[in-house]
């Protein structure tokens, strides 16, 4: 327990330190929190020109009205700013510490490195589009024509967090395997590839191309579930079907983290830092 | 058991060796060659509680590797260490909150915040009580005096300012052990100045056991009573620092003052002729012949003043430098891991 005290308090250090780091460059903080925030609007505007033409999206299947999808968006911005503002900057800072040598620094200090490398810098401006994201929730919930339950009320939040869990391991993954190749710059074309692929309903994922993207996607590189499996289960009436797909997901996110546990561990054994 | 224990530790490294060019660059793409370097090579030392220990060696000799290896940032490919009863590399927590690492090449601080928010970091990190915090800090900050600077980015600090502050977050937390790796390079006369000061009151204060590398020969002899040579991954020479003269140099130098102006023109006889400014001389003598020199000088000639002196340090240990990188084949071969390192097998992959 005392343990778990110092890592919380290690972690609000980071965070004060951050935020007094953004507050100093104030501009670039309110451009950052502009364009991010542009871009989501930019998002919803796309979303809601296409509801314009249709009244729901995978039709034939578990389709997903205008306001059920809303929540999804939501989602999927509660999911990808979680990850921006804590782990995105870490991520891709280790990389750069691996290269120059700078991870030298963290193997010192007496505190779980992978702790410390993935949380030490926070990106508040990234958080301007959760607070987006709680306006656009509350608007799509108060529209939705059924009412969740409690249940699916408290759930909701643990399934974002499982959400970000996946995502976080799989990025860390890949930032850790710098250490390996040297170099590894692909991190921000990854984030664009994998959240291309799970901002979009499984439902999509249909026929000849579709199922097997939609398999891979879920079982091997278990993107799909981070925006789907907490959406649905805001957005629409608990189904006995889905039960499968929410234990699913628990047990994707534990496999992912143990899974990228290992794979940091390991290539910090082959760190070799950099010249002095 | 000795604090520091290290036995037969060695450490090399696979290396690319990129070829010039477009066309051979995109042969790498398929093909490419590899070459080990051995960064440190069977190093046995031992180093007691208290002991202020200087690392001296050229470029690439091995000297930072080491310390890296003593601090766990790499693993090596053989041979054992214990610091503090510890194996390094296995980075427990209960050592590193033991030992500190200071590099003067590279920077722990939040560039874009005062010191004191780092301060308060390490302070977390390192789970230091509130009142030991302050109470440390404060000493460090009055030693180094850089009170006035606390509340000022460290990225508008002065390196030397920087390196004060540098040495402030690694000794927060009081560690027995401190490894300082050249944390003078690159500051002025007057900075290094107060780094040795502030190094030397503080070891001796807290009795604290420091490996320092640097290639100010000034800090060595200002700092440490014990030296160790490294060249080539190897230890040359342990002892003092003065023991390095006896027994890397070869000659001592003879000074001689003729009298009346009665320089004899024949002086090479003698030995090596340093400089001559009548009616004084400099000579380079073997340390073997130098009192049968010394003879023959007084019986054929007249002096009016004779001074017989050890060469400067410095260039005893640029010899030695020199001597350990020309008998290199690579002086240059492992420059991005540690500078110059020996290269004991060319393999291809």
């Amino acid at each position: 327990m005392t343990g778990l005290v110092a890592y919380v308090r290690v972690f609000l250090t980071f965070a004060r330190n951050s935020l007094v780091r953004d507050m100093t460059f104030r501009s670039n903080f309110m451009i950052e929190s502009i364009s991010s925030l542009s871009w989501m609007l930019m998002n919803l505007g796309f979303y809601v020109l296409i509801f314009s033409y249709t009244q729901n999206i995978g039709q034939g299947t578990d389709a997903w009205d205008k306001y059920q999808f809303f929540v999804f968006i939501s989602t999927t911005m509660f999911v990808n700013s979680l990850v921006q503002a804590f782990f995105m900057p870490n991520a891709e800072e280790f990389s750069e510490l691996i290269r120059t040598g700078g991870l030298d620094f963290a193997l010192l200090k007496p505190i779980d490195t992978q702790f410390l490398i993935s949380l030490h810098r926070v990106s508040w401006s990234s958080l301007s589009n959760f607070g987006f994201a709680v306006l656009l929730m509350a608007y799509a919930l108060t529209h939705l024509d059924y009412t969740p339950s409690w249940f699916q009320v408290l759930a909701y939040p643990f399934y974002v967090l499982l959400g970000v869990a996946i995502m976080y391991s799989l990025m860390i993954s890949l930032a850790a395997t710098s250490i390996w190749l040297g170099r590894n710059q692909s991190l921000y074309n990854f984030w664009f590839y994998i959240t291309n692929f799970s901002r979009y309903p499984m439902e999509i994922y249909r026929g000849p191309l579709g199922t097997p993207l939609r398999h891979f996607f879920t079982y091997l590189i278990p993107v799909l579930v981070v925006i789907n499996v907490p959406a649905r289960l805001l957005a629409k009436p608990l189904l006995p079907d889905y039960g499968y797909l929410a234990l699913f997901a628990l047990a994707a996110t534990l496999a992912s983290l143990v899974a990228s546990r290992w794979i940091f561990t390991q290539a910090l054994l082959s760190y070799r830092s950099a010249s002095s | 058991m000795s604090l520091i224990q290290l036995d037969g530790l060695a450490k090399s490294y696979t290396i690319y060796q990129k070829q010039e060019g477009l066309k051979a660059s995109l042969a790498g793409l398929f093909s490419r060659e590899y070459r080990t370097v051995e960064a440190v090579r069977g190093i046995d030392l031992q180093v007691e509680q208290g002991e202020f220990v200087a690392f001296l060696g050229p470029n690439g000799a091995g000297k930072t590797t080491t310390l890296k290896l003593l601090s766990g940032v790499i693993t090596p490919t053989a041979g054992t260490a214990k610091v503090l009863g510890f194996v390094p590399w296995r980075r427990e927590n209960a050592y590193r909150r033991r030992f500190a690492l200071v590099m003067g090449q590279k920077n722990q601080l939040w560039w874009d915040l005062p010191a004191q928010e780092s301060f308060r970091l390490h302070q977390q990190i390192y789970r230091i009580d509130a009142q030991s915090f302050a109470a440390t800090r404060d000493e460090l900050v009055d030693l180094l005096d850089v009170r006035g600077l606390l509340t000022q980015p460290v990225r508008e600090l002065s390196l030397g300012e920087r390196m004060k502050m540098e040495l402030i977050a690694a000794l927060l937390h009081s560690p027995e052990v401190l490894f300082l790796d050249e944390p003078t390079i690159g500051l002025d006369v007057v900075a290094q100045h107060n780094i040795q000061k502030f190094l030397k009151h503080y070891q001796e204060f807290r009795k604290i056991t420091i490996l320092l590398t640097s290639h100010y020969m000034k800090d060595i002899a200002a700092l440490c009573r014990r030296v160790v040579v490294i060249a080539k991954g190897q230890i040359v020479y342990d002892g003092s620092l003065s023991g390095i003269i006896d027994q890397f140099s070869s000659h001592k130098v003879l000074t001689l003052q003729f009298a009346n102006d009665t320089m004899p023109s024949d002086l090479a006889r003698y030995g090596d002729v340093l400089e001559i400014a009548e009616p004084k001389v400099t000579l380079k003598v073997d340390r073997n012949v130098i009192a049968d020199v010394l003879s023959a000088v007084l019986a054929n000639h007249t002096l009016e003043d004779v001074s017989v002196e050890d060469p400067p340090l410095e260039e005893v240990i640029a010899e030695v430098f020199s001597q350990s990188q020309s008998s290199s084949p690579s002086a240059a071969a492992g420059a991005g891991q540690g500078g110059q390192e020996t290269i004991s097998d060319v393999s291809s992959a």
